[in-house]
Formats: structure tokens, sequence, C-alpha cells
């Protein structure tokens, strides 16, 4: 056992790799901050901007609208809805499909026998597709479905859910392999089948953790479906650009906390059913007579959660029926075949396409035939000229994204976390208490609105306001960041046994030497798991804030796509997802080392 | 007929032999006891006489039945009059005392009755489980969650599960290991008596010499993999058992 003070000091390389990895980002990127004409003012618009925080609007701030338009708040409770529907309609998508490919992509439901190996490949292979589906952004999947089916409400739901699944099946299939298989092997061996023992042994010990994953996995949707706003989908994403853009900086901030009010409110729900399925219900009252009629009347029931799921079903009951059509109808039958057609010819890379924009299936393999061998330098091309350069701009962003998060989280941490910000940190009384208190959850509850406003928002917005350069995406990316990694390394301060850094508290020391001295070299392996964790979606989001006008691989992909050039975006899109891809890989090795 | 008939197994992981050249067979009704040092054998014996794992070679028969494919009836209905216990006791957590012990019969329901029996347990099955924990003296517990349980009552629960799959033979794997060294006895009392009642062949692998001599009329030691006495042993058999 290493003393806490040499395993800190173990890991200066740390430090050193990070502050380089830093300044690299730094002469990637520029130093220019603000990026706005000669003329402009940055100060005022900023200062506008955040006066208006204290007087959002609840009604038009445009004062020459006709008669009879939708006033703005109703306008803003349509938008809600729909974000609302559409994130529900795809994680009512998403949970099936996750479900059997989380078995698919399973340890556990590979046979014992012989044929082993072979189901092996298969598992691998399903592993590799939910990377690869995961790794691709919602937005880009949004833009891929509105080429191929259309404006409907169900390319939103498509291009929400299609992620959702792939990373829920990931996870999913990781949780059933994490599960003790001690039940699910009793089952066998009395006779029950592979389907049985998983029903019995290993289903309802992983249930917690799956809805609770779950849970957080809708409320990020519920995030992703506000920003397909930015993207022209009916989201409160699109109400809230349009009032930005208008400079009615008031509908803007009523937007903002309304969508923070709602992201907020399901997380809320998330912690209080995560906490319920983990301690379960005690029994409340004690039967007169012990007959199973009576305990079975008094069983302690988990009501709460019982009545949620039941309005969660609901609410996906409505959602799919209500409202306006999922698919919009076509004038023509062959309208949407076209459409579908034209959609994979203009997907089809340059010196392959047929020339003909509704090709059959010979004029594909002749188009083929002719241009087969101009394919890879087409490839080299585009990575040569502007692949590289977008490619090494996202992964800068991200790295200086993660890296300003981390810094300010690691500051942040010993003033949040909960079991030092008390008049009893650790469980040992100390004076001062009362102020750590408050400034604990001041310090959380910034935590939780900065995770609250997706990425693209503040991008969006920060942009707004200095102007198009990679440091507002790099700050907007960091800002969120913050957010979960508080959360994260918050909680692995909380659950860290209290005995060792205690001591530092009764020999004298102060909550933030013990912080220093115990705590943080106790959970820094921890705190680097989730570093590169969130690093990894930090590349994701990355790939996609160019599409705001600053050059990384986003900012070809909406270049692209004006010209429906979308064989080069399906190249950047997955040049972005090997990136992904790496970086998951590389989080992995380190995760497993780090765990050794 | 013997019950059990295992004739000169092996079993290998890889190279090291965890069982080698084992030959015993056991009647209906028998009360057997396993003793022997750490990584002696025990838990591997009993997982081929649970049919759970097949030999490197040699023959496990249980009744009737082998893993090799000869079968009177199927290996899932064999399986199905097979009682387990194992140390860890191999009950879910999160779910409450009846659909853990329900889940004991799932070797003659199909996929559906299990769901059912989960969600809405049958008004016989409810009688009959309650019925089974009151001879436990766990009845009250019937509807809590069985992490809310001691470990003690967890073993009851573990206990009633094997009652209720009204199997043959009960292979208990080191049941005194998770209980309190006083009560040690109580639970082998407790075990004996239920397998007089209901007529089951137990095996029980121990680490209690004395216990085991108390309650045991046959004791098989395991040493290295090895059966070193099979019967009522002598001091002197013991303590070369645990000598190294």
């Amino acid at each position: 056992m290493k003393s806490a003070r040499a395993m800190l000091f173990g890991r200066r390389w740390l430090l050193i790799i990070l502050a380089l990895a830093f300044a690299w980002t730094v002469t990637r990127l520029g130093t220019n901050i603000v990026n706005l004409s000669e003329t402009a003012d940055p100060w005022s618009t900023t200062s506008r901007f955040f006066t208006a925080a204290f007087s959002p609007s609840f009604t038009d701030e445009n004062t020459t609208l006709p008669v009879g338009a939708t006033p703005f708040l109703e306008r803003v409770g349509h938008d809600l809805l729909r974000t609302f529907r559409y994130a529900l309609i795809a994680m009512s998508m998403a949970i099936p499909i996750g479900l059997i490919f989380g078995l698919l992509a399973s340890e556990l439901a590979l046979p014992t026998n012989r044929l082993r190996p072979l189901f092996n490949i298969f598992r691998w292979s399903i592993r590799m597709l939910l990377s690869l589906v995961r790794a691709i952004h919602e937005l880009i999947w949004a833009l891929l479905f509105l080429a191929a089916v259309g404006d409907s409400p169900i390319t939103a739901c498509l291009a929400l859910g299609l992620p959702a699944a792939a990373i829920l099946g990931k996870v999913y299939s990781e949780l059933i392999d994490e599960q003790n298989r001690s039940a699910q092997q009793i089952i066998r061996s009395s006779g029950g089948s592979g389907a049985q023992s998983f029903l019995g042994g290993i289903l309802p010990a992983a249930l917690p953790d799956m809805v609770s994953y779950t849970l957080y996995r809708f409320e990020c949707s519920l995030r992703a479906s506000a920003v397909l706003g930015f993207i022209g989908i009916e989201t409160i994403g699109l109400g809230i650009s349009r009032s930005f853009e208008n400079l009615y900086y008031g509908e803007v901030w009523t937007q903002l906390y309304i969508l923070i009010a709602l992201v907020v409110l399901v997380e809320a729900i998330g912690n209080l059913i995560r906490k319920r399925l983990r301690d379960g219900r005690p029994r409340t009252s004690q039967p007169d007579q012990i007959t199973e009629t009576q305990l079975r009347k008094t069983r302690p029931k988990n009501s709460l959660v019982r009545s949620l799921g039941l309005a969660g079903f609901v609410a996906i009951i409505a959602a799919w029926n209500l409202g306006d059509v999922l698919l919009k109808p076509a004038v023509f039958e062959s309208q949407r075949s076209d459409r579908l057609s034209r959609f994979f010819a203009h997907l089809t890379p340059d010196p392959v396409a047929p020339k003909n924009p509704v090709p059959t299936w010979d004029e594909r393999t002749a188009a083929w035939e002719a241009g087969s061998d101009q394919l890879l330098p087409w490839v080299t091309d585009l990575w040569n000229d502007p692949g590289k350069e977008a490619l090494a701009n996202t992964i800068a962003m991200s790295l200086a994204a993660i890296i300003l998060a981390g810094s300010a989280a690691i500051i942040l941490i010993p003033w949040g976390a909960r079991t030092l910000a008390s008049t009893k940190p650790l469980g040992l009384t100390m004076h001062g208490g009362k102020i750590r208190t408050l400034i604990g959850a001041a310090v959380r509850s910034l935590f939780i609105l900065t995770r609250a406003v997706p990425e693209y928002l503040y991008a969006f917005l920060l942009i707004g306001i200095l102007g198009p350069s990679a440091w507002p995406l790099v700050l907007a990316l960091a800002l969120h960041n913050l957010g979960i990694l508080g959360r994260l390394w918050g909680e692995v301060i909380e659950n860290s046994p209290p005995s060792e850094p205690r001591q530092i508290l009764t020999l004298g020391g102060s909550r933030f030497q013990t912080f220093l001295g115990a705590l943080l070299p106790m959970s820094l392996n921890r705190f680097l798991l989730f570093f590169f964790y969130r690093w990894e979606s930090c590349v994701r989001e990355a790939t996609v804030l160019g599409m705001l006008g600053v050059s990384s691989l986003g900012y070809y992909i909406s270049l692209r796509q004006a010209f429906l050039q979308y064989d080069q975006i399906l190249f950047f899109a997955l040049l972005g997802a090997a990136a992904v891809i790496a970086g998951d890989i590389l989080s992995d090795v380190l995760r497993k080392k780090l765990r050794s | 007929m013997s019950l059990i008939t295992v004739k000169d197994a092996t079993l290998r992981y890889g190279v090291t032999p965890a069982l080698s050249g084992v030959s015993l067979s056991l009647n209906p009704g028998e009360k057997v006891a396993l003793i022997g040092p750490s990584g002696s054998g025990k838990t591997t014996l009993l997982r081929l006489l649970g049919l759970q794992e097949k030999p490197t070679s040699g023959n496990v028969a249980t009744l009737g039945c082998d893993l090799a494919g000869n079968c009177a009836t199927s290996i899932r209905e064999t399986r199905s009059k097979i009682g387990m216990l194992p140390q860890d006791l191999g009950l879910v957590a999160n779910l409450r005392v009846i659909q853990n012990i329900i889940l004991g019969r799932s070797g003659t329901r199909n996929f559906l009755r299990t769901c059912r029996d989960l969600l809405f347990p049958s008004k016989t099955d409810r009688d009959e489980i309650f019925a089974t924990l009151e001879r436990l003296d766990i009845a009250e517990k019937i509807y809590d969650r069985t992490d809310s349980l001691s470990g003690g009552q967890r073993q009851r629960v573990a206990l009633a599960r094997t009652l209720f799959q009204h199997a043959e033979i009960l292979l208990a794997d080191e049941p005194l290991s998770a209980v309190d060294p006083a009560r040690g006895r109580d639970v082998l009392k407790l075990l004996t008596a239920l397998c007089d009642d209901a007529g089951l062949t137990l095996i029980v692998s121990l680490h209690q010499v004395e216990l085991a001599r108390e309650f045991f009329p046959r004791i098989i030691g395991l040493k290295e993999g090895q059966i070193a006495f099979d019967g009522t042993p002598t001091d002197d058999e013991i303590s070369d058992l645990y000598s190294s």
C-alpha cells in the first residue's frame, strides 16, 4: 500500500501530459477567443443578452405579428410537447431494440458448446455495429433521415432512436454480463431453460441499473431532441434559434428556463426512481395475524415506481397516437421510393455514382464498373483536403474542452461533494459547517444547471455572442461536461470509504487538505475513467459543433449538405465515427490498465 | 438400484486435475458428509453429482442420467429433481422471498409460467411456499425483499427453494460457512430433519469434522482430488486427511 502522497506524486506524468496536450490544442486552435467584425461591440451584445436573463418574456417581443398568430407561450408549449414527444417515441423504439442487441452482444448468450467461437465472432460484429451507430451523432442521423424520408416527425424520432438504441444495447449487454451468475446457474441446475434462467436469475438483478440508465438516456434524448431544432425540426431548439437571431433575448431566456426546468425535473424523477429501486420499500404495517393473505395484503409496495412506470407507458402510447401524423402522406405513391433511391444515389461516392438521379440496378453496376478505380483517389483527396485538418481540429477542440472541464471540476469538487460540504464532514463535527453547506448546495446546483443545457445550444449562443471561432465551441463543450464530471466525480468522493480521509480531519487538517491528501489520490483512477469516458463523448459532440460554422468535421458536413453531396457527408461522418471508436478503444484499454 | 453412481471420474481444468479417479455409489435416503481441506475437490465433486459439469474421463450418473447423453428421461427433467444449495446461496437480492423460492420449480414449468410465477403467483403455490416457510420459522418474511434478511434467514430461503422444488437429492456446499459458528449444529439439525421428513438424499460438504461425525453416518474424505476414505473414519484417518 503506497502512501497517498506517493500515489499522487507518482502521477505527475499525468499532469505533464495533460499540460502538453492543452498546449497543443492552443497552437492548433489559435488564441482568438472573440472573433467579431471591427465595428461590433462584443460587450454591448453580451451585456444585453445577460441582462435579459433577469427579464424573460412571457409575450411576443415582436410587435408586428399579424392578428391571430399563435401567441409566444402557446408556441413554446407546442415546441416543448414536440420535443418531449420525439424523445419519448425514440426511447420506446430504442428500448426493445437495445434489449435484443444487448442480449446478442452479451457473453451470457454465448453457447457453451463447440459453436462458441463462431457465435463469439457474431457477438463482436454486433458490438462493432453498435459502436458505429452510436459514434454518429443524432444531428448527422437527422440530416441523413431528412434526405431519405423527408421532414416528417418520424425523421426526428429515428435520428434520436437509432443512436439511443445502440448505446442502450452496449450498456445493457455490459450490465447483463456484470451480474452474479449464481442465481442463474441455480435455475439451470434445477432444470430451467436458458431463457428461464435469464428471466429469473439475471434480469431482476440487472433491472434497477438498466432502468436508471434508460432514464438517463431519456434525459439525453430530450436534450438531443431540443438540439434537432437547430436544423429546422420543430422542437424547442428551433424556437430558441429564431428568437436569438431576431435578437429577442427575453424570449431566448424564457425558453432556456423552460427547457432547463424540464430536464432537471426528468433528472430528479430519475434519481428518485433509482433510489427507490435500489433500497426497496420497508414494511410499513405488521398484520394482526401471520397468514399468507394478511402478509400479502400488507406487503411493501413500490407504488411510486409503479405509478411512474404506468405514467411513462401511457405517455408513450399518447406520443405515438396523438399530435401530427408521424409520416406525412406523400402526394404520389412513387414519390417516397424516388426520394429514397435519389438519396442512395447521392450517398454513393461520386466516382461510382450513376448519373441518372433515379437509377436502375443496371445503371448502378455500370457506374461502379466505370469508376471503381477512381474510388481510392477520391478518398485520399478528401482525406488530404480537408479531412485531415478537420479531424485534427475536432480532436483538439474536444481535448481542450475536456481538460478545461476537468480542471474546473477538480477545483469545485471539494466544495461540492456532500460528504465534505457539511457540518459533519465524513461524520466528524467541525466548525464553520453552515456556510460550507450553503456553498456545497450552490456548487451542486451549478453542476445541475450546466449539464441541463445541451452542448450545441451553448455553442449556438456563445458563437452568437463571441463570433465564429473554435473557442466558443470548446467553452460550450466544457460547460456541459463540467456539470457531468461534477456529478460523476462527486459521487465517487461520496462513495469512497471515509475512515482513511477522516484521519486527516482528526489530526486537525482542513476539509481541503483531506481532499488533496486522501480523497483525491484514493479516487484518482475512477476520476480518470470518467474523464476518458467524457472525452470520448466530447469527440462525438465536437464533430457536429462545427456545423455552427467553425472549421471542424461538422463544418464540412453542413457545407456539403447544401450541395446534396451526401457521399462526402458520409465520409466526414465516418471519419468522426472512426475518431470516436478509436477513443472508445483507447479509453477501454486505459480503463483496464487503471483497474488492474 | 443406487441413486448416484460415480465410476473412475476425473475432471481436469487445463492440465491440473481437480478430481482424479473418484468412484462411489449412493443409495436413496442416505446422508453423506464430504470433508477435506480447501481445494481438495469437494465443490467440484458436488458439481459433478449435480450434473453441472461433465467429467473429463469416467462416468457420473445421477438418477439414471449422465451428461454423455444416456438419460432415461431428459437432462432437464433429471435436474429438476436435484436441489443445489451453493455456498453463496444463489438468491437474487432484490427479489422478494416468494419470488426466489418459486423459481425453484423452473425445471418443470415453461417460460410463460415462470413469467406468471414472478408477477402473479398462484394461490396454491403461495400456500405451499407459506407452509414451507412456516416449517423454517420465517413465514412472516414471505413478501419481504431478500436483501433485507439476515444471513441465516437467507439460507433458509435457499433451503425453502429446494424443498419447493420437490427435489429427491439435496447437494449442499458448505452450508455452515455463512452462519454463526454457534448456530452450525442447529443448521445441520434442521437440514437432516427436513431431509428425513421429505425422504431426500443429502450430500453436504463441511469443514467441521466433529459435526460431520455427529450428524452423518457416512463420511467421505477427499484429499487432492482423490477419495481418502469412505464410511466411518478413525481419528488417524482424519488427521492424515488434514496433514500436508
